[in-house]
């Protein structure tokens, strides 16, 4: 494992205070660099939730500084991020903003029990059933079960080349488990040696993490390292973005993200791919592009479908935006909504439109729930469609 | 203020059950929802009465060192328990009646003690109603807020999106639905701590048979039989024109 979190114990010894505590965890997760902020105020220009927030990353710095942490944490402002790595991946310090500072402040946030009731609800479910949603692990590979064929699962197997992992979302979310099918599907058209972990899966945690659980995030990777290392596998396969950062970063395995997948395959598919009708553009998961610089592999794909018209976004690569997802973002809408009225992945549909997209595709299954409502709030339900990379290319296989 | 709540441990359907005909087997247990209702607003009036809060686990001799009961408990040391007890009852019985009557002795010390308003493993009876029938205490189910002017103010449900405010006299039990607030989320360290460092006091005591309630047998109900019907919009009709004519309603 490659994580080096620490657990802090709150005042075991009646020495240590809370604030103690957070600046510990600020050196710890920043390398101490918090301190060399320059106070350029990068951070706050590049930040989706900028214009709002009581406190961009740059005032939250100088706060610190000052001593006014509660000021931050009463202003809510340390929820008002989703994690979505733009300010860190401009700013000139290179300082962790987002797995660093915003955690931190997260953490001290859930200490004193201040935390938003959905984001609530979602952490004790995860930290129960090892899943968001309240439901039961022995459902989680449902999604299985409604295709045609048989996924088998590692406990049965024993041992296959990839190890399919659809996270929470996908094996739960009634949207998101259709891409998770795709996937599966294409795998199958492939003739891939493939297997699930089914009820033995649970949350890899990235979205608990950021939100500064780092307790929960290193029990769940204890109990998902176990799992693992019962069974023989070359590489781990997701369509999840987060689950694909977790694994990569802080678990150390040998994962691909599902469009490197097809990356890899892409020359097979290509002989099977019939022509779709479609001005595609794709948008780039925070956890895809930003955190883990995969850019060009979905470009790849997309563009290789015979009939895509492919239009990039205005804002593309390193500079698109967020879909509000990330970091918990997923269970932090009330408290975003105190102070944003429009949220990002309005503002990123109504930009799909703009450059002549009636197909948005995604890397990350989370954008897909993000779009699609976003498509409903802003009326553009009906002119563009949200789809999974797995789901365009497996539409392309089927002859569309 | 001396504030009393309950937590019990019930199955966890999320798991899922086993149904056989002399009994339910869980998978799993949990603490009751409703008791993590209690408990929260149990916490909320401790905030703002500044008074004492002890928490009574409540468990049958089989589920006695189940971890559920650990947990419900360190989750109330973490968010503000001053004190814990588990009454540890000497045979399973899901009758509220002989719980009540059990248990009774060791309720009152309290000003008020919070519980949940119902359990999904309780058939005959809530426990709140009936435990303050045995004690001669008042009583107020349907609890959605409590409040302290030195007199107890309780805020109950009445249905229809109507609340009603009430003067209650103590020594009190409060059926609790609902909290003033969200249950509040103990992180993982907070809770590991407080399994470290809570100090619990075991009490067994005899429940007494009062018979009148036997299982005859436990069974799910049939299901009814659904058809799907597909296709588009006209056979979707035709198809429902053929099942009406069925069911001779056309």
């Amino acid at each position: 494992m490659n994580s080096n979190i620490k657990i802090f114990m709150i005042n075991p010894d009646k020495s240590v205070t809370a604030m103690d505590m957070l600046l510990n965890r600020l050196k710890e997760l920043t390398n101490n660099k918090y301190f060399q902020c320059i106070q350029c105020g990068t951070c706050g220009g590049s930040c989706p939730y900028g214009a709002y927030t009581p406190y961009t990353p740059r005032r939250m710095i100088l706060a610190i500084r000052l001593g006014m942490v509660e000021d931050i944490l009463n202003s809510n402002a340390q929820w008002l991020c989703t994690a979505c790595q733009t300010c860190t991946s401009r700013c000139p310090s290179r300082i962790q903003i987002t797995d660093g500072i915003i955690p931190a402040l997260r953490e001290k946030s859930l200490l004193e029990g201040k935390v938003p009731e959905e984001l609530s609800t979602a952490l004790i479910n995860i930290m129960r059933y090892g899943n968001p949603f309240k439901e039961s692990p022995m459902k989680r590979d449902g999604w299985a079960k409604e295709l045609d064929f048989e996924v088998p699962t590692m406990m049965k197997k024993k041992s296959a080349e990839v190890l399919l992992l659809p996270e929470c979302f996908g094996a739960y979310h009634r949207r998101c488990k259709q891409a998770t099918k795709a996937l599966a599907k294409v795998m199958k058209i492939l003739e891939v040696d493939f297997a699930i972990l089914g009820r033995e899966e649970r949350c890899t945690g990235d979205h608990v993490r950021l939100c500064g659980e780092f307790a929960l995030f290193e029990d769940l990777m204890e109990k998902n390292m176990k799992v693992f290392s019962k069974y023989e596998f070359k590489y781990i396969v997701t369509h999840d973005a987060h689950a694909f950062n977790a694994l990569k970063n802080f678990y150390g395995l040998n994962v691909l993200h599902h469009s490197q997948f097809l990356h890899d395959n892409l020359e097979k598919l290509k002989g099977m791919f019939n022509e779709l009708d479609y001005t595609v553009t794709y948008h780039d998961s925070c956890y895809l592009g930003r955190k883990n610089g995969i850019y060009e592999e979905p470009r790849e794909v997309i563009r290789s479908i015979p009939g895509v018209r492919f239009v990039e976004f205005k804002r593309n690569r390193e500079n698109a935006l967020c879909c509000g997802a990330g970091g918990g973002g997923i269970w932090l809408d009330s408290v975003m909504r105190e102070f944003v009225k429009v949220r990002p992945a309005e503002d990123r549909v109504r930009e799909a439109k703009e450059v002549g997209a009636d197909v948005i595709v995604t890397g990350c299954v989370l954008d897909i729930p993000m779009f699609e409502d976003a498509l409903k709030v802003t009326g553009l339900d009906g002119e563009i469609v949200v789809k999974d990379i797995a789901e365009l290319v497996l539409e392309a296989l089927e002859g569309g | 203020m001396r504030i009393g709540a309950i937590v019990r441990i019930v199955p966890d359907l999320v798991m899922g059950i086993e149904i056989e005909e002399s009994e339910i087997v869980p998978f799993k247990y949990v603490p009751n929802e409703r008791d993590e209702h209690a408990l929260e607003e149990a916490v909320v009036f401790k905030e703002k009465t500044g008074g004492t809060l002890e928490v009574v686990g409540i468990v049958d001799d089989e589920l006695r060192d189940d971890e559920a009961m650990e947990e419900a408990l360190a989750l109330a040391y973490a968010k503000g328990a001053d004190s814990l007890k588990k009454i540890v009852l000497n045979r399973r019985t899901f009758d509220r009646r002989e719980v009540a009557r059990a248990i009774a002795d060791h309720f009152k010390d309290y000003d008020v003690v919070m519980v949940g308003i119902q359990s999904i493993d309780s058939f005959a009876g809530y426990l709140g109603g009936i435990l303050s029938g045995v004690l001669g205490y008042s009583y107020v189910g349907g609890v959605v807020g409590v409040d302290y002017d030195g007199g107890l103010i309780v805020q109950k449900e009445l249905g229809g999106g109507v609340v009603g405010k009430f003067r209650v006299k103590t020594p009190a039990i409060l059926g609790v639905v609902s909290a003033e607030r969200p249950i509040t989320f103990v992180p993982l360290v907070k809770l590991r701590q407080a399994m470290k460092e809570m100090k619990v006091e075991e009490i067994e005591v005899e429940v007494p048979d009062m018979g009148g309630i036997e299982v005859v047998r436990f069974y799910e109900p049939e299901k009814p039989e659904i058809t799907l019907l597909e296709g588009d919009v006209e056979e979707l009709a035709d198809k429902l024109v053929e099942v009406f004519k069925s069911l001779s309603l056309v």
